[in-house]
């Protein structure tokens, strides 16, 4: 927290030295008009390269209509201004919000049909969006028509756009390190991972979606009130991807890298001015090489921080934050995790699967599935590869939806649940070709995994209000807690992607467990371990049913780890469970013998 | 009657979107690619057949041919260039780098040609054909014999020799048909070639029915090709003619009987309810990931 | 025939084979068998060129493999069965194997190609039109295999033929593998069933954490304590 704050005044005293120093400038004359008007360009640019960033860079979704969001927001500003008969510049944070709103809700309409259906959808729909308004524009009485919206009172100053930019690049950061911000990056890294970690993957990507159009709409009434005059060609196609262009050149995912190449592509065109003919031409010859040289953009993912570099300037050594101390100064029973209540005779099984099964067109895949699960049991599901293990793991999570039969948690009807709510109610997973969010940090993995457990909302979290600080404390002593019973405390924050294999699988668990479930699916956690990392493991698994009373439910192949660690096997072939039993059981029935173990 | 002249010059026009459409869908279907620079192809294939009829003087069956093996050298290069190394990356990266290719070609030709609209010359001097009391003209009768034998053409290519099938083979599943000993590479770039090839027919083409030429002017019939091969089901080809057939008839109708001014919107409208309706496309089908 | 020396791959920072080293002589069925996750696969698509190797090296009868490009590879004769079959879904049957015989010039020899296959397979001959989308796991796994065949390979690679197989089909491509393996083609195969694959293969190497932890006569090692223990379920 003392370190946090160092950096908020920090930064604080950088933005207000800018801003006086960019007055003085102003105001001594040193700045002409030609050059105000840049910079004011150069703002506008930076608030709307850092709100398609949320989409593209932090959502991961392509968007190639974010001009439509600014010309809607300039357009319906605009007439606020002209319309609402009070001196523009008396109302003008009033119009700045209302054109904020009008494309947050056009936002709202064209993100929820088409964040739905993912892949490139949204790229398309944005675009045919961009293109119907500049049509619509053209052919409405009340937007001037294609001879242009006029009039407007130009009450946009260096303050203004000043302002806005501020506030808009810190809300981005105040929001990407909250619940929320992590749960917009989870779905870049892996949406079904997301979804199986309990976050409502549709409704942030709508959410995001819907923050940055209010943004791009905000920019667009900055917009409208410097060039006093709008024409709807200003905000087509063309436009859209220069705003893309400047994203993916600063670095996808990074705010000061859309920053920057918002600047620099704002300020650079002018420059070379007097090369009028050859100016695209040399833009778009380093576009090209941009890409193939330098793929990730000017940052990557990074992100410019002052701290960091005053840190460096003054030869202070990052100091890693201390969790142990962090864990001592939370009461104990916020910290570990409530044991479940040893269920009332006659209650429903923690999970009962009745005759469940799945056809992939006219293949049974799985059928007739029944299993009752009780809490804190720990249960090996076995069988040949491509015997329909995963699929099982795949209809309990609702990954796909099953063709015949129920699924049943606690008493509790779960088919057709999304896959988030049934992490809720308390079923997690790993899968088997491990999904961490790779480009995360392994604490932030783990939190992610927290994000129901967590209350705070998005405004909380950008105005870090007390509750922030109070979860996201708990939060990393609970994450710290967790990568300890797994003995990765020390590389908390290290990337996911740099982990060797083994550690990966070890991650996978953590953030399961962190999801706070009375139902482990665990789906080979000990492929490409070796025998020891394998025998740690199954230590590792037994005092995590111990520890945190969860029923575990693994699929595994290593016969020494199935045989030691469950205490009832599935048999499944072919789709088809063809024993169950105890290890011992399981080992001479013959038909297990004849189909999986063998003689 | 005006019904039906609004549908043959919807047809018309729809024909060429089919062709320029065919690029779209088939550099997607094997690479998954949205290339942003198969308009400018048809801008490049309309100045080199231009520059071939009006300046040099060659007939318009030797100027198309140019234009068709100049765009089919620049498609491979494209994708040889900026494309090929980007291969294993994001796919935004590639998109990026196609949408920096089409600003190269516009600016080019820019410096070369002025960003100043030119006549395109008049390629058939024949009076229109009359047809059940129904004059249409020659090139739209050309146009659309010519697209619609290309398109059977390119479909039969892609069924019956052993490059079509390798392409459906690729387009499928790169790393398999790689097991086969298909040079994925060749094959991308024969693709790139066919698609190429198609557009400066395309372009030839349009410049004829729509007969003034500009360094920009790729940019309108491409953003429609690109979404009549959507509307049909990227990646998959007849869904790309269809897609084409619609995009062209619904704007030749709208232009007609509702406003000129309307009719890109009414096209956008078909795609944005097709796309709510089924996701993928007319022709399209959905494909589910493996978790 | 085939030579593997020192073999290094990774995926990104994850080391995934620890410097493997093999031989597979003409005339051989040599399985490597392990855990899920131990390396298997990796070996194979380092041998058919998809992944690159960051150290050692491959020959294939005279051919460096590191240096060739995928269908190069298929081109020098060696083919490969992928894990999951992966045929061709939206071809037919027919069309699947015209592909496996993508590298052959020569008609006559496609032909004898397709008439081998389908003495081997009849049940591809019978379904020769439909797509192969639609055949059952058991058919498409014939399938794969008869596509892989047609290039008339001097040494076949296949992983995991027995994935999702019921124990009879299983026992038939496995009969099939033998039949293969008797007129001629050098096998190497990859396979977690450990009872199955040392159950005909000549000799075998068990892969653990990418790296061959053991070797030898496939009828020892099927007798052998360590691996009845880690893979046979004893």
């Amino acid at each position: 927290m003392k370190k946090k704050l160092r950096s908020y005044i920090l930064n604080t005293c950088a933005v207000a030295a800018l801003y006086g120093l960019a007055m003085l400038l102003i105001g001594s004359g040193a700045v002409n008009n030609y050059y105000l008007g840049i910079m004011l360009s150069a703002g506008i640019s930076i608030v709307m390269a850092v709100s398609l960033n949320l989409t593209t860079g932090l959502l991961g979704q392509l968007a190639l209509g974010h001009a439509g969001f600014m010309g809607v927001g300039a357009y319906a500003a605009a007439l606020l201004s002209i319309h609402i008969g009070v001196d523009a510049q008396y109302i003008f944070p009033l119009s700045l919000f209302f054109g904020g709103l009008v494309a947050a809700i056009f936002g709202l309409i064209i993100g929820i049909p088409a964040l739905r259906l993912g892949g490139d959808y949204l790229a398309i729909i944005t675009l045919g969006f961009g293109e119907i308004l500049r049509v619509l524009i053209i052919n409405l009485d009340f937007t001037g028509g294609a001879r242009g919206l006029r009039g407007i009172p130009r009450v946009t100053d260096f303050t203004y756009v000043y302002i806005v930019v501020a506030l808009v690049v810190a809300v981005m950061f105040a929001l990407g390190r909250s619940r929320h911000g992590r749960a917009i990056l989870s779905i870049r890294e892996d949406p079904v991972a997301a979804e199986a970690s309990g976050i409502p993957t549709t409704y942030y990507k709508i959410f995001a979606f819907t923050l940055a159009s209010f943004f791009a709409g905000v920019a667009g009434g900055l917009y409208a009130h410097y060039i006093g005059v709008l024409n709807p060609k200003n905000f087509g196609f063309a436009k859209s991807i220069e705003y893309l262009v400047m994203v993916v050149l600063g670095g996808m995912g990074s705010i000061t890298g859309a920053v920057g190449a918002a600047t620099v592509l704002t300020v650079l065109p002018e420059a070379l001015r007097q090369f009028s003919d050859y100016r695209m031409l040399v833009y778009s010859l380093l576009l090209i090489m941009m890409m193939l040289f330098r793929p990730t953009g000017l940052l990557g993912t990074r992100e410019f921080s002052l701290t960091a570099l005053a840190d460096r300037l003054l030869r202070r050594k990052p100091q890693a934050p201390d969790f142990a101390a962090l864990a001592g100064e939370l009461p104990p029973a916020a910290l570990t995790h409530r044991l479940g209540e040893p269920p009332a005779p006659g209650a429903p099984a923690l999970l009962r699967a009745t005759n469940l099964g799945i056809q992939f067109g006219g293949l049974k895949a799985v059928s007739g599935f029944d299993l009752a699960l009780e809490q804190g049991e720990i249960v090996g599901l076995i069988g040949p590869n491509g015997a329909g293990k995963t699929t099982v793991f795949n209809l309990l999570t609702n990954v796909y939806l099953p063709t015949a039969g129920g699924i049943e948690m606690e008493g509790r009807n779960i088919v057709g649940l999304p896959t988030h709510a049934i992490t809720q109610v308390g079923i997690a997973r790993t899968f088997q070709n491990i999904r961490l969010f790779k480009n995360l940090s392994v604490l932030d993995n783990v939190k992610i995994a927290f994000h129901n457990q967590m209350q705070y909302t998005p405004l909380e979290g950008t105005l870090r209000l007390p509750r922030y600080w109070w979860e996201e404390k708990l939060a990393d002593a609970r994450a710290y807690q967790l990568l300890h019973v797994f003995d990765m405390e020390g590389l908390a924050d290290k990337q996911a992607r740099n982990l060797p294999y083994g550690q990966q699988r070890k991650l996978e668990i953590a953030r399961a467990l962190a999801a706070n479930p009375k139902l482990l699916l665990l789906d080979e956690p000990a492929a490409g371990m070796n025998p020891t990392e394998t025998q740690e493991l199954l230590a590792t698994i037994r005092r995590i049913r111990d520890t945190f009373g969860v029923a575990v439910l693994l699929i595994e192949h290593d016969m020494s780890l199935v045989m030691g660690l469950c205490e009832r096997l599935v048999v499944l072939d072919y789709g088809q469970i063809i024993a169950t039993g105890t290890p011992e059981e399981i080992k001479r029935d013959p038909k297990v013998i004849g189909a999986y173990l063998g003689q | 009657m005006i019904v039906l002249r609004q549908l043959i010059n919807g047809l018309h026009v729809g024909s060429i979107y089919a062709l320029i459409a065919l690029g779209y869908t088939m550099v997607y279907g094997i690479v998954k690619l949205i290339n942003f620079a198969h308009g400018d192809i048809i801008m490049v294939g309309s100045y080199v057949a231009m520059v071939l009829m009006a300046q040099a003087g060659l007939p318009f069956w030797a100027a198309m041919a140019a234009s068709m093996a100049l765009c089919g050298i620049l498609g491979v290069t494209m994708e040889r260039v900026a494309y090929k190394p980007l291969r294993s990356l994001p796919r935004i990266n590639s998109l990026i780098t196609a949408i920096g290719v089409s600003l190269l070609l516009q600016n080019t030709s820019q410096l070369i040609f002025s960003p100043n609209p030119q006549p395109f010359p008049t390629a058939f001097k024949v009076p229109p054909v009359s047809i059940g009391g129904l004059d249409i003209g020659f090139i739209t009768l050309f146009t659309i014999v010519v697209s619609v034998g290309l398109m059977l053409a390119l479909q039969a290519f892609v069924r019956a020799t052993k490059m079509g099938k390798a392409m459906r083979a690729v387009s499928e599943d790169m790393g398999a048909a790689q097991l086969m000993g298909i040079n994925v590479n060749t094959t991308v770039s024969v693709t790139f070639a066919i698609g190429s090839v198609l557009a400066a027919i395309g372009a030839v083409l349009y410049s004829s029915a729509y007969p003034s030429i500009a360094p920009t002017m790729g940019s309108l019939p491409g953003l429609k090709a690109f979404i009549a091969a959507v509307l049909g089901g990227i990646g998959v080809l007849p869904g790309a003619m269809l897609g084409g057939f619609i995009m062209g008839v619904a704007e030749s109708l709208t232009k007609g009987f509702i406003s000129s001014q309307l009719a890109d919107a009414v096209v956008y409208g078909i795609l944005i309810v097709v796309l709510l309706v089924k996701p993928s496309g007319i022709l399209g089908r959905r494909t589910n990931e493996k978790v | 025939m085939l030579s593997v020396k020192g073999l290094e791959v990774y995926y990104g920072a994850i080391h995934a084979l620890h410097g493997v080293s093999f031989d597979v002589a003409q005339g051989e069925i040599v399985s490597l068998i392990g855990a899920n996750g131990a390396g298997k696969s990796t070996v194979l698509k380092t041998l058919s060129g998809l992944l690159r190797a960051k150290n050692g090296e491959a020959f294939f009868m005279k051919h460096s493999l590191r240096a060739m490009e995928p269908h190069s590879i298929v081109q020098a004769g060696l083919a490969q069965v992928p894990e999951g079959r992966r045929v061709f879904q939206q071809m037919t049957v027919q069309e699947n194997l015209e592909m496996g015989a993508f590298t052959q010039r020569d008609r006559a020899a496609i032909e004898q190609g397709f008439e081998h296959v389908f003495a081997r397979f009849p049940r591809l001959k019978e379904r020769r039109r439909q797509l192969a989308g639609t055949l059952s796991g058991g058919e498409q796994q014939m399938l794969a295999m008869g596509r892989a065949l047609m290039s008339v390979p001097k040494l076949l690679m296949l992983d995991e033929p027995s994935m999702g197989l019921s124990p009879i089909l299983v026992n038939e491509i496995f009969s099939i593998i033998a039949e293969v393996s008797a007129s001629g083609t050098t096998i190497l195969l990859v396979e977690q069933n450990a009872r199955m694959a040392l159950s005909i293969a000549h000799r075998a190497y068990v892969l653990e954490t990418g790296r061959i932890v053991m070797s030898g006569d496939a009828k020892e090692l099927l007798g052998d304590d360590a691996i009845q223990k880690a893979y046979l379920g004893h």
